[in-house]
């Protein structure tokens, strides 16, 4: 008998296969996180500062605002998601004790990566008084690091201590920055503000080390993940890019401005842009809200009765169950945002003369809401993706984004005046129907995914 | 298929499952010896491995060995990304799976075969089983045979009973006259399609009985989900996989003897067996195993002072180690001066040796049982007054000849052929009387009793080493058992090549008789 056969046991299967579920779930929802956020800001911005213009340096405020934004958004893409996942792997492992490290690190990665490219920016390619250049250099330092500081807590699901930091943060931010603007002008309402996110990233971050009790080890281990989820680390990039490409190529109109400074901006589409996109921030809420419950539930209950050995019946009625609650979901969503839409279309024209916002923005705003619209459709279904772990169908979507946006919008450049927006609508459109296809038949043939190509065990 | 102009041309492949030349033991000794005794015959082995590479060999091969190739059963060949019509050429396998999972026989195995070879190299891992025509094919098969057991479970038994199949019919197809697999199982199915694809003749020796090894492997197996209920219901109620995982092995194994022109085992005991699993009778016979009955008899004893027992095996579980060392406790009674050596590896399990080496330290014996790890026997036999042996399973242990030919009874269990070498096989004339004693399995006390009652006295002893002594000359002989393989190789390889229609034998032959 001896040596005949070999453990059997090495035959079995290694417990892996459903791998981190709960870890997907993470980085799906935490890049829409910062976006919210930057819509919030710069859009209201937009709105309330009607009541500010005689201040001339707002105009100076608000440009390095709309570039800090833009830009560390973009560049902190890849390492914000990695991140993510690294410490959900860790959440899932129930080994949390790396955490504090890792936050120390990816502010190092994402600071140091970045400082050259924004000092010499503000150094060099913009004439800004010295103050100037050191308020907006600190804003943009705040900003990035408020966007890592945020996963570590989206990751817990602590959403009531973000919504409070932020609250109390912005207003904070809000009053110092109007208060000191009178006496500093763009100084003054760059450092009010700055005062806000400060108050918001020093919260976070003390909220962090007290749920992380931990010294700091191996703090740069979660560097390795960037070669296992390099496409996700290029998804994270891809869509920050094409978020705000249409924006970049409008730089380029005839209508665009130029600062004194230097800074190039098109505040007219700029500003019309980012009213549309405060439409999808009901939307959005809803969204989460049930994907978080309904639909987060179907999700586990489809996994976890695969590793409570269910027969294959029982996973397809599961599977079934799944799909009616994101179609519950998405119809929830499609009827409000549709409605919202519409209304602020048809209410646009009134509530512009009301406000006072020139009627010139009404052609891009339109356009804007509709291409908001399917903006908002098309982040819901690459949540979804997201959750069942398609990186690379993810990652080729935002890749689809990024060139429609972009070719698009300078399509419309050639175009003329009129049709300003329509690239970034039409991009929106057309990608949210490759997507929806994509993401239909990824989740219509979810079984054969999860045991066979998604499975990490499967050689 | 291909790659076969790799191999030199030999006089008999070898099909070994999981033992040499990477794992120290009985039977890769077994099949060394083999080798080196059959000098004018040339040799190319055929390893199924678990695993993604050979582990470090423990043996040197002799020179008459042209030729190794590996099958890592849980490894397929990636081969084609996407194949045309792979829904329909797979639904072809569906069928003959399906009875590879059951009743299977030779001609199912010869099914499954075609389809594949029908393509060529083209098969492979991305096609067979990452596939979604693959998956539908599996989803199928689950329905139709299990569709109430955990399709988790379900899922990784495909992959590995299937995907282990698979790569038996798609692994490279060495040149030999003869081809020789030393077990079941998918040594078995390898020979089996050896003799489907070359139509050369097909030898079986099986030592263990694979299929009942693999029954005790699963009946003990935690990691497969036995459903709710589990053993406790009165009445079982459906199939389970456990029964898939035996089914199939039976499956295995009733192919290769259905392809097998002579299916030799060590003694009768295993003949049983054989026969349940379909194996024809007019192809059984019993070859004993032998030992190099001139070398061990020259042996000379080393005088010692204290009574010296010896097991001499792996430290592994199948062995018994425990009982073994309680045994040594409960005789250290009776023979306060005793000296026990465990002589034999103890890497293979890590974690049973430390163990082991708990109790003997709990039972406070560190004095008086000595762990050897691997030792020449020759310059250790002639120090050992009697051997233990205290398995739950064996085949035919050789140890028991090797001290046999030295003039050393042994104590040992009840299993496989140790009664037939201790006490004769059935009808030895004129009986040589008891070359030691046989107790019942994992009985420390029987073991104990038996070694003092020879260890106490000397008269019982000199008879027992004669006994034994003249037994191994007269039946164990490895002369004499190499003459015969010779013999058999010389036969087979005087045959002529069958053509296709008569290497599957007709259908059914049960129901035509």
């Amino acid at each position: 008998m001896a040596g005949i056969g070999f453990a059997l046991r090495r035959l079995a299967y290694r417990d892996d296969l459903m791998g981190i579920v709960q870890g997907y779930a993470h980085s799906a929802v935490v890049s829409s996180g910062p976006w919210l956020f930057t819509i919030l800001a710069v859009g209201s911005i937009n709105l309330f500062a009607i009541y500010l213009t005689s201040l001339a340096e707002l105009t100076t405020f608000r440009i390095i605002l709309i570039y800090n934004f833009a830009f560390s958004l973009a560049f902190s893409g890849p390492v914000l998601l990695v991140a993510t996942r690294y410490l959900a792997d860790m959440i899932f492992r129930k080994d949390v004790v790396e955490a504090p490290g890792m936050l120390l690190a990816s502010m190092l990665l994402l600071l140091g990566s970045q400082a050259p490219v924004v000092v010499s920016f503000y150094i060099f390619a913009v004439d800004l008084a010295p103050v100037v250049v050191a308020a907006a250099l600190m804003n943009y330092f705040l900003v990035t690091a408020i966007w890592l500081v945020n996963i570590f807590l989206t990751a817990l699901k602590d959403y009531s201590s973000i919504t409070l930091a932020f609250l109390v943060g912005m207003a904070a931010g809000g009053g110092a920055g109007i208060w000191l603007a009178g006496e500093f002008g763009a100084v003054g309402i760059l450092m009010g503000f700055n005062l806000g996110l400060g108050l918001i990233l020093f919260s976070l971050v003390a909220r962090v080390f007290a749920e992380y009790p931990y010294r700091i080890t191996r703090p740069f281990a979660f560097i390795g993940h960037f070669r296992r989820y390099w496409d996700l680390a290029l998804a994270g990039l891809f869509y920050n890019l094409a978020i705000w490409v249409d924006k970049w190529v409008m730089w380029f109109a005839p209508e665009r401005e130029q600062l004194p400074s230097g800074f190039i901006s098109y505040p007219v589409y700029d500003g019309a842009m980012f009213l549309a996109y405060l439409s999808i921030v009901p939307a959005m809420a809803v969204f989460i809200v049930n994907i978080e419950t309904r639909f987060f539930e179907h999700y586990q209950r489809f996994y976890r009765d695969i590793q409570h050995h269910a027969n294959y019946a029982r996973i397809l009625e599961n599977h079934s169950a799944l799909i009616q609650a994101l179609l519950a979901a998405s119809r929830n969503v499609l009827v409000l945002q549709f409605c919202l839409c519409i209304a602020a279309i048809l209410v646009a024209g009134e509530l512009f003369a009301v406000v006072g916002i020139p009627a010139l923005q009404l052609g891009i705003f339109r356009f804007g809401v509709l291409g908001a619209l399917f903006h908002v459709l098309l982040m819901f279904v690459g949540i979804v993706i997201a959750y069942f772990d398609l990186r690379r169908v993810l990652m080729w979507i935002q890749v689809l984004y990024l060139v429609l946006n972009g070719a698009f919008t300078w399509v419309t450049l050639e175009l003329g005046f009129p049709w300003y927006g329509y690239g970034y609508f039409m991009a929106s459109l057309v990608t949210f129907l490759v997507a929806y296809a994509v993401c239909a038949r990824n989740v219509a043939r979810l079984p054969f995914l999860t045991f066979v190509r998604n499975n990490a065990s499967v050689s | 298929m291909d790659r076969v102009d790799r191999f030199e041309p030999v006089d008999v492949c070898l099909v070994l499952e999981g033992t040499y030349p990477y794992v120290a033991g009985g039977v890769s000794s077994w099949v060394h010896d083999l080798v080196r005794a059959q000098k004018d015959l040339t040799f190319h082995i055929v390893s199924l491995m678990p695993g993604t590479r050979p582990p470090e060999r423990r043996y040197e091969m002799p020179q008459n060995v042209r030729g190794i190739n590996h099958v890592f059963l849980q490894h397929l060949v990636p081969g084609a990304r996407w194949m045309p019509r792979l829904d329909k050429r797979l639904a072809a396998l569906e069928a003959p799976l399906r009875a590879m999972q059951s009743t299977g026989t030779l001609h199912d195995l010869r099914d499954v075969l075609d389809v594949l070879q029908k393509s060529g190299r083209r098969f492979g891992r991305h096609t067979l089983l990452n596939s979604e025509p693959a998956w539908r094919l599996l989803l199928r098969v689950y329905e139709a045979d299990m569709s109430e057991s955990s399709f988790l479970d379900y899922f990784w038994t495909w992959r590995s009973l299937i995907g282990g199949l698979f790569n038996v019919l798609l692994s490279p197809m060495p040149d030999a006259k003869v081809f020789h697999t030393i077990s079941t199982g998918y040594a078995g199915l390898f020979a089996a399609r050896a003799k489907l694809e070359t139509g050369r003749p097909v030898l079986l020796t099986e030592h263990g009985i694979y299929t009942n090894e693999r029954r005790i492997e699963i009946a003990m197996a935690d990691w497969l989900y036995e459903g709710p209920g589990g053993s406790l219901g009165l009445s079982k109620p459906k199939r389970d996989l456990k029964d898939l995982w035996i089914d199939t092995f039976v499956a295995y194994s009733r192919s290769c003897y259905q392809a097998c022109d002579r299916i030799i085992t060590l003694y009768s005991g295993n003949q049983d067996l054989q026969r349940r699993d379909g194996a024809d009778e007019s192809k059984l016979r019993i070859v004993p195993n032998g030992v190099d009955y001139e070398r061990f008899s020259q042996i000379e004893r080393i005088p010692h002072d204290r009574p010296t027992v010896a097991l001499v095996g792996r430290v592994v579980p199948i062995k018994d180690i425990k009982t073994f060392i309680r045994a040594v406790g409960i005789l250290k009674r009776e023979v306060p001066d005793v000296l026990a050596y465990l002589m034999g590896p103890t890497d293979e399990d890590e974690d049973y040796h430390r163990e082991c080496l708990q109790m003997v330290e709990h039972l406070e014996l560190q004095e008086t049982l000595i762990f050897t790890g691997r030792v020449k026997l020759d310059e250790w036999l002639g120090k050992v007054d009697v051997m233990v042996l205290t398995s739950i399973s064996e085949a035919q242990p050789l140890v028991i000849l090797e001290g046999g030919a030295a003039g050393i009874p042994t104590v040992s269990t009840d299993v496989g052929a140790c009664r037939d070498m201790l006490h004769g096989m059935p009808g030895e004339e004129p009986p040589l009387g008891a070359g030691g004693a046989i107790t019942p399995l994992s009985n420390p006390a029987a073991t104990a009793r038996e070694l003092a009652a020879l260890l106490k006295d000397p008269q019982n002893l000199e008879s027992a080493r004669n006994a034994i002594r003249e037994r191994v000359r007269l039946y164990y002989n490895k002369v004499e058992i190499d003459r015969i393989y010779h013999e058999i190789y010389i036969e087979e390889i005087a045959e002529p090549t069958l053509p296709p229609e008569q290497r599957v034998p007709p259908r059914a032959p049960a129901e035509a008789a």
